[in-house]
């Protein structure tokens, strides 16, 4: 079963230079740790970085993140 | 590994070298009058080891990765720390329960007050335990 929000970052960041996890990380403030943890969908961020990577890949929220509702949440 | 599991993991060994021998002794000479010097000595003994070793880990660790010492802890850092620290207070508050309100019918002298110093370790026990968990469910 998978994560109930789902994130497009490995792939925003593939197409943005081949951004490093650590740059991402320093341009919104968390840890390169963060950022994995995010991508893998083990964590997920807060509203306010959520909304601070969506603004460093130059997109919309939910061109970045998508909640899926039918998977719950644990 | 982040620089805050890094520390999460330095005060598990610290409360693992020191306190385990600490309780180990107390186990097999349980000492109850009061007061007792040489019981004294032992725990003070056990609180300078600790401080000791964090203070030398957390000097190697600011050293090793000087960057990562510097930079404060993110979200996820402080999610994990307050998740750590609620389970941590429950088992504080149980252990102060036992010891404050239970124990004192029974027992007097160090019996006490090793039962007391024995909750506060298993309380920082659970909150560093629960927080390098996280880390490694994170990872």
């Amino acid at each position: 079963m998978g994560a109930p929000i789902s994130n497009r970052i490995r792939e925003l960041r593939f197409h943005h230079n081949e951004m490093s996890q650590a740059e991402l990380g320093q341009r919104i403030g968390v840890t390169r740790q963060t950022i994995a943890a995010i991508e893998s969908e083990k964590y997920s961020p807060s509203l306010e970085a959520a909304f601070r990577i969506a603004h460093v890949f130059g997109v919309q929220l939910d061109d970045v993140f998508q909640w899926n509702p039918f998977v719950s949440m644990r | 590994m982040p620089y805050r599991e890094k520390t999460a993991w330095l005060s598990l060994a610290a409360i693992a070298v020191t306190f385990t021998p600490y309780f180990a002794i107390v186990a097999i000479s349980p000492r109850t009058a009061l007061p007792d010097v040489r019981q004294l000595s032992l725990f003070a003994a056990v609180v300078i080891s600790q401080a000791v070793i964090l203070g030398a880990g957390h000097t190697y660790l600011a050293l090793h990765r000087p960057q990562e010492a510097r930079t404060p802890p993110d979200e996820r850092d402080r999610a994990i720390s307050t998740r750590s620290i609620t389970a941590a207070y429950y088992v504080l508050i149980v252990g102060m329960i036992i010891v404050g309100c239970v124990m004192p019918f029974s027992s007097s002298g160090w019996k006490i007050i090793n039962a007391a110093v024995l909750m506060i370790v298993l309380a920082e026990l659970v909150r560093y335990g629960a927080a390098v968990l996280s880390y490694r469910q994170q990872a």
